[in-house]
């Protein structure tokens, strides 16, 4: 599976949440895609995800 | 004057005319300073992915006071459509805002806009319920398209992004303002307050900035600069500006001059 742009070790079973959770993100004040589904990151499912799955996860930074 | 000539975009009012970027600030304090000071209702933020390596740290949004400012992501470093419209749907579940100022900018040299991109995602935007910001290269025919989608403003450029070299597209900007049916706020390239206040005067309804405020020695200072700038510019604007002349005309009067004794008539 890839995430954010790159290639992420996928494990059978893998749920967004303990993907999350293995990347010590806090959902809070993210969003998450994925694949062409959107979601605040607070109110992400704790899906089970696929070995194509594509992932993203962005937040609000500065900008202009 | 500012609360009776309000800015109206999309429905929402605004008393500031000024709209500011979040980006090239030291650190959140210098920047919440400069928003105050420049009294902006409106602020832009990029979207970024969280670093895997390093995450948990800033928190932008946690350091706005969202209660206050009308929050304007963009798509920043977008360049097709298609990209745009991803990262709009990430800006809107990162945000909870439907706002986007959309940004489709292949050319990483002067980071102009791209005119077909912009008006394919601005059109597929708006059709998924965002208020579509574009912004464009100022050219009335692509403007007139973008109003003709349901994009609730259009945002030309006055000179490069970052560049500081002031309002170099007025002659431009003057035909995408003739006939416009929505706030057109000027963005991108003003350098000095004198720059925004020479885009308010021409009739434009707001402008952006962000590096000119951020990269100043002291950017609360431009910021509330900025701000007169931009209130000089409207009230002049509202006021009407005098008819250009080719020639002199004496603001004293003509008749009356006192001049040396006239020898010729007698004593």
């Amino acid at each position: 599976m890839q995430v954010n742009g790159q290639p992420h070790p996928f494990t059978p079973g893998l749920t967004l949440h303990a993907l999350l959770r293995e990347l010590a993100i806090a959902p809070e004040r993210v969003a998450i895609a994925v694949g062409d589904d959107f979601y605040p990151g607070g109110q992400a499912p704790d899906c089970e995800l696929a070995e194509e799955d594509v992932v993203e996860i962005v937040r609000a930074i500065g900008g202009g | 004057m500012t609360h009776s000539d309000p800015l109206t975009i999309a429905g929402k009012t605004f008393t500031s005319r000024l709209m500011l970027g979040t980006g090239k600030y030291h650190d959140f304090t210098v920047m919440r300073a400069a928003l105050e000071a420049s009294g902006t209702q409106i602020v832009t933020v990029a979207i970024r992915r969280v670093e895997l390596k390093a995450p948990g740290h800033d928190g932008l949004l946690d350091a706005l006071n969202l209660e206050r400012y009308q929050l304007l992501p963009n798509t920043a470093g977008c360049r097709t459509a298609e990209e745009a419209v991803r990262v709009a749907k990430l800006a809107r579940a990162a945000t909870g805002v439907n706002w986007l100022k959309l940004e489709v900018i292949p050319d990483p040299k002067y980071l102009l806009p791209d005119p077909i991109g912009t008006l394919k995602a601005a059109e597929i935007l708006v059709g998924e319920g965002f208020t579509v910001l574009p912004y464009i290269q100022p050219d009335a025919v692509l403007a007139r398209a973008l109003e003709r989608v349901g994009c609730a403003t259009v945002m030309p450029l006055a000179s490069p992004i970052g560049s500081g070299r002031g309002l170099r597209t007025s002659e431009l900007i003057r035909t995408v303002l003739d006939g416009a049916a929505v706030p057109v706020v000027v963005d991108a390239g003003l350098g000095v307050p004198s720059d925004a206040a020479q885009a308010l005067e021409l009739g434009a309804d707001a402008a952006l900035v962000n590096t000119a405020i951020a990269e100043a020695r002291d950017p609360a200072a431009m910021a509330h600069a900025f701000a007169l700038g931009v209130q000089a510019g409207r009230l002049s604007y509202l006021a009407g500006r005098m008819a250009e002349r080719e020639s002199a005309s004496p603001s004293s009067p003509v008749a009356g001059v006192v001049r040396l004794p006239d020898p010729e008539i007698p004593a």
